[in-house]
């Protein structure tokens, strides 16, 4: 029965090459747009190298002073992290890092610009990045402020001209000569968290003892499991609801929160972002609105381009009504060929995405980036194909079921 | 005629509110992209307020300096890339240079006067400001030695239109981290970019009585056409000669703006191309739906050519039908538009909207005409004799 619908789909296929065009452009782009959409948020927020437990990670990144009427915000300072953050008790490791800055170092007469963040040892364990050559330096060189780095793939490329004899040699930046011990592979800079082109032992990049809670640094927190997560998330703000407000004399309030590696890029998106909501909640309401309303307007084509397909076959129509087809079955086998157009305009919207993604990869517009179609994708196509067939599928089978088989066989539209 | 047209398309309102409502979302898609458009391309259109050619932002990084240090240090720094050749001025600066997406808001008063204002951008600067950045004073003059020991403030003219609507600004005192004497007015100045909105604005000055550091991180420096890579290598060294430990980070304003122009064209663009395969789909569901129509439609046509209607007629009776549907869309689709403005939705000016609303009108009816002309000659074409006979 069902090889039969798919056969009589194939031939209705072929009968009006433009409409089917039409169809399966429609299908086809939405699709791609969506599928490239959300690969580009895989891409900043799913997980990969090197937020791979991404479901296990929480990230301090801001420190904000409230008032009523002055509001001051800033990344956290090490001595304030170290202090009220690492010992926190739920989280199996915290790392502090500084979140960035810049040294420049000197290849013959050519500048390399090198984005550089200090971590400590602990940075290594909780992010999980991909080790071309050597070692992450230990927790024992962050201590005694060793001169040591590890720099990126595209940096040793630069600068020593291979990856393969980097390690062991030694990088000036900013006229201050480190041992590299370890080069990673690329961290794409849509990761604002992680990335770097070079990382060195956090007692070089910053001053620990500055007593100030505003500085240069953020932590990353590691929960034992992705179920023990909610449980850190309490521990944190149960902790930081007794920390005392710096210069209580202006401010009367210390807002501080972990956010999730999402929760953290939303927040940038919102416009007031220091309240104690990270907007995921919001964000994920947007977006859903704007990707349905968005497949709205091609769906509403199809349903149009269907309804006035369907009336040109309403002689195929009366005639298997006259022979006892009912309403049900008619409308399951248009169903069954709509979703079979969609599908075929699904796969065919899959292979644009990746030749748009290619594209994006090969321009670099954005450093270090690599999109891809991984299984979550695919798997977000497939709903987003098999809910738009059904979308523009119903209505049209709908009405034609209803239509009265006399007047169909006469060839009549309604 | 037209009344007959419009009878005719509510009479098989059903068999057209498919088509009604696409036209409609299609107005409304048009109609918010296009504000946005027009927005943007009104603010890039509108002077900035001051050159950022050959302007560089020198951010300094003290290491691990003790403070009570910083200062002098920053202050030797300063002379130094004075006294080289290829440099006009330097002015310190906050971490909000322009370009930099970084603010620093607050709320400025005029005295005695608790109003709830929006917060406007502070901006920290010296003397040697007005040189390095050119800023146009539309009244009064920039701050120099002579406001020594007199706090003042110089403010940009929206500023001067939240404060002093109508009298002059010079000479008034304002409340921002203490009262302050008003001694010139700067053009609408727009720090935050070419596609961004002028905000209010104040200069504070920093004189040599502000011996901090911490907020005034940042250098600008002003150079001499052509001066390059061989005059940031010099100032780069320098610094590091200076102050033991000290890095610095150098970008032309020109590369900043490069690059916010980027952050904010990638968006855009892809939401026109988004837009663009939008109305191209409905375009063509439009003509796939007018044609199969023509087709189911041969009897009648046939019938009126054959008792005398012309082709251009027939042409012309099915252009009509298809514009009155496009209105009816358009009808609902004003309806929803109108409220934007009403409830400022996307927070534009009313004028934006306005022009956008022509737009996206214009528009829908381009596309309307576009897609019925093929099917209208194709039912201009049809011969009454073979269209009777297949009936």
């Amino acid at each position: 029965m069902l090889l039969s619908y798919l056969k009589i789909a194939w031939k209705v296929l072929q009968r009006r090459k433009f409409f089917t065009f039409i169809s399966l452009f429609g299908i086809s782009f939405t699709l791609m747009i969506l599928l490239v959409v959300y690969a580009l948020y895989d891409h900043t927020v799913g997980p990969h190298t090197p937020e791979k437990r991404v479901d296990r990670l929480l990230f301090v990144t801001h420190v904000g002073l409230w008032a009523p009427n002055s509001q001051s915000n800033s990344n956290p300072s090490y001595s304030f992290l170290n202090r009220y953050v690492r010992p926190l008790r739920t989280p199996e490791k915290v790392s502090i890092a500084t979140g960035g800055g810049y040294a420049v170092a000197y290849v013959g007469n050519t500048k390399l610009k090198l984005s550089q963040k200090g971590t400590d040892g602990a940075f290594w364990q909780v992010l999980d990045f991909d080790f071309l050559a050597g070692r992450p330096y230990s927790v024992q060189e962050v201590g005694t402020d060793a001169r040591v780095a590890v720099i990126n793939e595209s940096t040793a490329r630069r600068y020593f001209g291979a990856v393969a004899g980097a390690v062991g040699r030694t990088i000036e930046a900013d006229a201050t000569g480190y041992r590299v011990v370890g080069v990673v592979r690329d961290v794409p800079a849509a990761r604002t968290l992680s990335t770097a082109d070079m990382w060195i032992p956090l007692g070089l990049a910053v001053d620990v003892n500055e007593p100030n809670y505003f500085g240069n640094c953020m932590a990353i927190l590691l929960a034992p499991s992705a179920e023990a997560l909610p449980a850190m998330q309490a521990e944190f703000k149960q902790v930081m609801r007794h920390v005392p407000v710096q210069d209580p004399k202006e401010f009367t309030e210390l807002r501080v929160y972990a956010n999730t590696l999402l929760g953290f890029t939303v927040r940038e998106l919102m416009t007031d972002n220091d309240g104690p909501d990270d907007g995921v909640a919001w964000f994920g309401r947007v977006a859903l609105g704007v990707a349905l309303l968005f497949m709205l307007l091609p769906a509403l084509n199809l349903v149009n381009l269907n309804v006035s397909r369907m009336l040109e076959r309403s002689s195929e129509i009366g005639v298997r009504k006259a022979f006892g087809a009912t309403a049900g079955r008619l409308v399951g086998q248009f169903l069954v060929e709509n979703i079979f157009l969609t599908l075929l305009g699904g796969v065919l919207g899959l292979a644009l995405a990746a030749g748009v993604l290619a594209l994006l990869n090969g321009s670099s517009i954005i450093e270090h980036a690599q999109f891809a179609l991984n299984g979550r994708v695919f798997a977000v196509a497939l709903g987003a194909v098999l809910f738009f067939g059904l979308l523009s599928g119903v209505y049209p089978a709908y009405k034609m079921s209803k239509l009265p088989a006399i007047q169909a066989l006469k060839g009549g539209t309604n | 005629m037209l009344k007959h047209l419009f009878t005719l398309i509510w009479n098989r309102k059903q068999a057209n509110a498919l088509l009604i409502v696409e036209i409609f979302l299609a107005f409304v898609v048009l109609f918010v992209v296009g504000s946005l458009l027009v927005y943007r391309w009104q603010n890039y259109r509108a002077p900035l307020g001051f050159a950022y050619e050959q302007v560089w932002a020198v951010d300094l990084d003290p290491g691990i300096q003790p403070k009570a240090e910083r200062y002098a240090t920053q202050q030797q720094i300063i002379q130094r890339i004075k006294s080289l050749p290829g440099v006009r001025a330097v002015t310190r600066s906050g971490s909000n240079t322009p370009f930099s997406n970084s603010h620093n808001l607050n709320n400025t008063e005029r005295p005695n006067q608790r109003v709830l204002r929006p917060s406007g951008n502070v901006y920290n600067l010296d003397d040697a400001a007005g040189d390095v950045l050119q800023l146009p004073l539309e009244e009064g003059r920039w701050f120099d030695r002579r406001d020594d020991g007199a706090p003042v403030v110089v403010i940009s003219r929206d500023m001067k239109e939240l404060l002093f609507p109508n009298e002059t600004a010079v000479g008034k005192l304002v409340v921002s981290n203490g009262k302050k004497r008003i001694v010139g007015v700067t053009a609408p100045f727009r720090a935050d970019g070419d596609f961004a909105d002028p905000k209010q604005a104040i200069f504070l000055r920093n004189g040599l009585q502000d011996t901090t550091f911490e907020h005034l991180e940042t250098l600008l420096v002003r150079v001499q056409p052509g001066a390059g890579g061989a005059l940031e290598k010099q100032i780069s060294s320098d610094i590091r000669a200076i102050g033991p430990g000290w890095s610095s980070n150098i970008t032309p304003l020109a590369e900043m703006r490069d690059k916010q122009l980027k952050a904010v064209l990638t968006p855009l663009v892809a939401l026109v191309i988004t837009c663009v395969f939008l109305i191209v789909n409905v375009a063509l569901g439009l003509f796939g739906v007018l044609w199969q129509t023509i087709n189911q439609r041969r009897s009648e046509i046939g019938l009126r050519r054959a008792i005398g209607a012309s082709a251009g007629g027939i042409s012309g009776q099915i252009l009509g039908e298809i514009l009155v549907v496009a209105t009816f869309g358009l009808a609902l689709g004003l309806l929803v538009a109108a409220q934007f403005p009403l409830l400022g939705v996307l927070g534009v000016r009313a004028g934006v909207y306005a022009t956008a609303m022509l737009l996206a009108a214009g528009l829908v009816y381009l596309l309307t005409v576009v897609c019925a002309l093929y099917p209208s000659r194709l039912a201009a074409g049809i011969q009454p004799a073979v269209a009777l006979r297949e009936e």
